[in-house]
């Protein structure tokens, strides 16, 4: 049975060009234009993965993310334009997965769905616990960081830190959820402590810090680390 | 400070009569001096002396009263029987009788001089005041301002309380809240009935004060209220309308100056923003002809293209879209940035991923990595819009791929309290004539050849600008140029925490 799609977006040539894109793929796609459409859908029956544009013409979708939210682990993809920055945020801190901004390549729309989709259900089942991209190894329920097959010393905050990404791994995890799941919920603010960890982080992981292979910076958003 | 322009009140009415006492006692102290040596009619003299000088210095109350006193007294001191109230005979009842007339008839002379000498007086210092405020407010230049000075000059001239409250455009007054009840509703009717009212105006003579509509050439500026207020005194009342017209002049004045300066900025704004468009749509044309002409030629002659054609048609349709898309960017944030109430929000960054960011971006395009980027560790964090940032550095390495074909240098240095990133390229270099056009928006180096993002210098100056940095351009020894953004570095590091 192939994956069923709902694709919320007011512009017909997107929609129709999301549609066609990702039907060659063998998705089954359903399309919403408003939110309200979308909100109908999902009453009916819920679909594997969420597209939603942002600045739909009845709203921007923080709603929709929360009511799916409640009661279901669906990834949501977001759209935005540029100009959309804290909307964008704001709706990824609400629990959509992941983003793309407008415009996109199709290649990208699916490489963000196909991480998107790998993700789907850590919530409720074991959540991602062994990362591995060129000489990067990590074990979590080992708690174990490998550099080319070295163990790799890291104090307790750059784990947790690594350790919440891997377990987010391919996806964008913003400031704010970095913030509240290693230092916790009152810390939201203080970004400078991820800009100084990070740097440790990059300095211990990374070849070239300043052109990052794993530790990924989506800048205004947050962190991505990376899978391919 | 100027001098009080308000009616001289009149000393206390104890030191008056003291002033009376001593200056009969004086007489007759001169009149006993005299005693023996001078007739009766001399001594007389020195008592009609007395009053006038009592005349001149005090009221008319006391001057009659001198008047009366210094016949009783020369008629008890010198006038035979002395020191009795008696006249012995009718020639000395005469001599007093007429002194006293003369003491009356001079006594109200000197009255009536120094009365109009008062109120020419009041007239010169009253018109002093207006010419001073007419100097003051040719140099007032904004409403408030006007509103201090007008307030002054009731003050001054007026014993008050005073106020000078200023109107809105639509003609609605300007009161506090306290103003509202208490004075609000006479200002308000003198306004819309555009006359004085109070005491002496015929209307509304019931009230305490005057109060006084603002209005020059039919527009109503303001309106004020003079307390005390007197209904014979027409000099007064004259002297307050003719602040408030002085004041209402002013006023509408400076109406007229900030409307033709909006006239003027608004023809200006419009000036640029039309040229900026033309410019625009030019820009925007070339990458858009480029597109239409691709997918218009897949559309009608796909199947007499080769394989390999169509595929060179579609790449261009890519990249030049993607060009158009970063045109978009680049004026989008340069109409943000040149709009002064968005202000941009700057957190602690990193240099290092910032310009990690970028690369990940470029190396799509740069696939032969022409770019070496040179950042030192340790560098200290920045306050910075990251975003904003991350497009400066894009423009920069951007234009240095599309200008050039050898190698290009990312550098990130420190020295001090600034940071630098330098972009260093062996392109043709920027000719030193233009050397700043090349900042401006639309002014680009070479408008025939190859393009650059056509903003993009511009939006970058503006980035930096925002950043209280700066973005300079020198040509490299060897050919190519070197592009530098200086930032400030903020001493005060923020502290990780001790987790």
């Amino acid at each position: 049975m192939s994956l069923r799609v709902l694709v919320v977006e007011d512009d017909r040539e997107i929609r129709a060009l999301i549609q066609s894109s990702l039907s060659v793929e063998g998705f089954d796609v359903q399309t919403a234009v408003t939110l309200r459409e979308a909100q109908a859908l999902l009453a009916h029956a819920l679909p594997d993965l969420i597209v939603l544009d942002l600045g739909l013409p009845d709203g921007d979708g923080i709603e929709l993310v929360q009511q799916v939210r409640l009661h279901h682990t669906t990834p949501i993809l977001v759209v935005s334009a540029r100009h959309q920055e804290a909307q964008k945020i704001a709706l990824l801190d609400a629990g959509a997965d992941d983003y793309l901004t407008k415009p996109f390549s199709v290649a990208e729309l699916l490489a963000r769905m196909r991480v998107a989709l790998r993700h789907r259900g850590t919530a409720l089942a074991a959540a991602v616990t062994v990362h591995a991209l060129d000489d990067l190894h990590v074990d979590l329920s080992l708690h174990q960081v490998q550099m080319g097959g070295e163990p790799l010393h890291l104090t307790p905050t750059e784990y947790k830190l690594l350790a919440r990404l891997v377990r987010s791994a391919g996806r964008v995890v913003t400031h704010r959820q970095l913030l509240a799941d290693v230092w916790g919920p009152e810390f939201t603010e203080h970004t400078h402590y991820l800009r100084l960890y990070m740097g440790q982080l990059r300095a211990k992981i990374e070849h070239d810090p300043a052109e990052p292979r794993h530790l990924l910076t989506e800048t205004g958003v947050g962190y991505r680390l990376a899978v391919d | 400070m100027q001098e009080p322009v308000a009616p001289p009140s009149h000393p206390k009415a104890i030191h008056h009569w003291v002033t009376l006492v001593g200056l009969l006692t004086a007489a007759t102290g001169c009149g006993f001096a005299m005693d023996g040596h001078v007739s009766l009619t001399s001594q007389a003299m020195v008592y009609v002396l007395a009053v006038v000088v009592a005349a001149y210095s005090l009221n008319w109350k006391e001057s009659i009263a001198t008047a009366l006193g210094a016949v009783t007294a020369f008629n008890f001191f010198f006038v035979p029987p002395r020191w009795t109230l008696e006249v012995e005979s009718q020639e000395h009842l005469i001599t007093l009788f007429t002194m006293l007339l003369l003491a009356l008839v001079i006594s109200h002379l000197v009255a009536g001089l120094r009365r109009e000498t008062e109120t020419a007086r009041l007239h010169a210092r009253r018109s002093r005041q207006l010419q001073e405020l007419a100097t003051a407010l040719s140099a007032a230049s904004t409403a408030p301002s006007i509103q201090v000075l007008g307030q002054a000059a009731f003050d001054s001239a007026f014993d008050g309380p005073n106020l000078l409250a200023l109107a809105h455009a639509n003609g609605a007054l300007e009161l506090s809240t306290s103003e509202q009840s208490t004075l609000g509703d006479g200002l308000r009717c003198c306004l819309r009935e555009a006359a004085v009212l109070g005491p002496g105006t015929g209307r509304w003579p019931g009230l305490n004060a005057w109060y006084l509509p603002l209005i020059a050439s039919g527009q109503h500026c303001g309106a004020a209220c003079v307390h005390p207020a007197d209904a014979a005194d027409h000099d007064g009342r004259e002297h307050a309308q003719a602040l408030c017209t002085l004041l209402a002049q002013a006023l509408w004045r400076q109406r007229l100056a900030s409307s033709m300066r909006l006239a003027q900025s608004e023809a200006q704004r419009q000036q640029i923003q039309s040229t900026f468009l033309a410019a625009i749509s030019h820009d925007f044309r070339t990458p858009l002809a480029a597109v239409v002409g691709a997918a218009s030629a897949l559309q009608t002659q796909r199947d007499k293209l080769g394989a390999a054609e169509q595929q060179r048609l579609l790449s261009s349709i890519v990249s030049e879209a993607s060009y158009l898309s970063t045109l978009t960017e680049n004026t989008l944030q340069l109409v943000r940035l040149s709009d002064a109430t968005q202000d941009i929000t700057m957190e602690w960054e990193s240099v290092e991923e910032i310009v990690g960011a970028v690369l990940a971006r470029l190396r799509q395009r740069d696939t032969t990595r022409r770019i070496k980027s040179s950042v030192p560790e340790g560098l200290p964090l920045i306050k910075a819009d990251p975003v904003l940032l991350t497009q400066l550095l894009g423009n920069l390495l951007d234009n240095a791929l599309q200008y050039s074909t050898g190698a290009i240098d990312l550098v990130v240095s420190t020295e001090g309290e600034t940071l630098r990133l330098s972009v260093k390229d062996r392109g043709p270099g920027i000719p030193d004539d233009k050397l700043h056009a090349i900042f401006e928006a639309y002014s680009r180096n070479d408008r025939s050849g190859q393009r650059g993002a056509g903003l993009g210098l511009a939006v970058c100056r503006a980035i930096a600008n925002a950043h209280g940095g700066r973005l300079t351009v020198h040509r490299r020894s060897g050919g190519g140029s070197r592009f530098t953004l200086s930032l400030p570095v903020d001493a005060h590091q923020p502290q990780s925490e001790a987790a």
